[in-house]
């Protein structure tokens, strides 16, 4: 029956919605990205005498989970992002892989520090991207 | 030591530039010769990429002991391709000839004079380093790529008065 009638259009839609449910329901927290502007290229920049500038960007909704620590003692942490909410923000950075573009970022903004985002995990529904499971460690 | 290392990459780095322009990369927004050395970016978890040079630097000892000063510290060079996707990734191998070719014509010849880059332009510092050729071990492959890592000893004076 499902395959007479083909994919329902707009049906992600649905999917994306729960995802980002969920994660209101979860506390729906905001969390602070913190991403390098574009190096000068130049010599300087090359042999890491010039400290890359950054600007921090709020992301929500979102949640958060405490993983336990690598074996070097290191604490790390999951963080689950709505999947809506990233790409807005992508698009404004005129960004079309997000989960290299969270990669390439200097990490998550946390109790000051800021922790190195290691693994990207992209939950796909019905061709949505409905989350993001980042892992930051410390 | 910093000095050896800055200009020991300057060195490859602009000779990439003149032996092969086309070879570049953008890394942080950046368009640049396709070499880095990965203790000077930014820590991310971003994968290497294909199709550029990254030096990472390694051990560093007396190239003869009590025998005078000289130094010699090693560097590894890894670098990898999966070839192009309009031919399937068929053409791997020709691409890691062309890495192989480029790493072997930027090493030589194997010397360079050494600068101080601290404050960001070069200061000659009189003296210069040198090193052994590249030596092409097995290729690693990896399916859909295939790279190489070979290491090359860097042989220079250590500045006293330099960190």
């Amino acid at each position: 029956m499902a395959d007479q009638l083909g994919i329902i259009a707009g049906r992600s839609c649905s999917a994306v919605r729960f995802a980002d449910a969920m994660l209101q329901t979860l506390g729906g927290v905001q969390v602070t990205l913190r991403l390098s502007d574009p190096s000068s290229g130049d010599t300087s920049s090359q042999l890491g005498l010039e400290a890359p500038t950054a600007e921090d960007l709020s992301v929500s909704p979102a949640a958060v989970k405490m993983l336990e620590p690598v074996k070097d003692g290191n604490r790390r942490m999951e963080i689950v992002v709505s999947g809506t909410a990233l790409r807005v923000a992508a698009k404004n950075y005129g960004i079309e892989d997000i989960s290299a573009w969270l990669l390439s970022m200097q990490g998550v903004v946390t109790n000051g520090g800021v922790w190195r985002i290691a693994t990207v995990i992209v939950d796909k529904v019905c061709g949505a991207d409905c989350l993001y499971h980042l892992t930051a460690t410390e | 030591m910093q000095p050896t290392k800055d200009s020991f990459y300057v060195a490859l780095r602009d000779r990439l530039a003149a032996v092969d322009p086309s070879r570049t990369v953008t890394l942080d927004g950046a368009t640049r010769p396709a070499i880095a050395v990965i203790e000077n970016e930014p820590p991310s978890g971003a994968p290497l990429l294909c199709d550029a040079f990254y030096l990472q630097w390694g051990n560093a000892r007396p190239a003869i002991p009590a025998l005078g000063n000289l130094m010699q510290m090693d560097c590894s060079i890894s670098y990898c391709t999966k070839g192009s996707t309009q031919n399937g990734s068929l053409d791997r191998g020709r691409d890691l000839a062309s890495l192989d070719s480029d790493l072997l014509s930027i090493c030589s010849p194997a010397q360079t004079a050494k600068n101080d880059y601290c404050s960001g332009t070069p200061v000659p510092l009189g003296s210069s380093l040198f090193w052994t050729q590249p030596v092409l071990n097995t290729a690693k492959s990896v399916p859909p790529y295939v790279g190489r890592d070979i290491t090359i000893t860097v042989f220079f004076y250590p500045e006293v008065n330099q960190s």
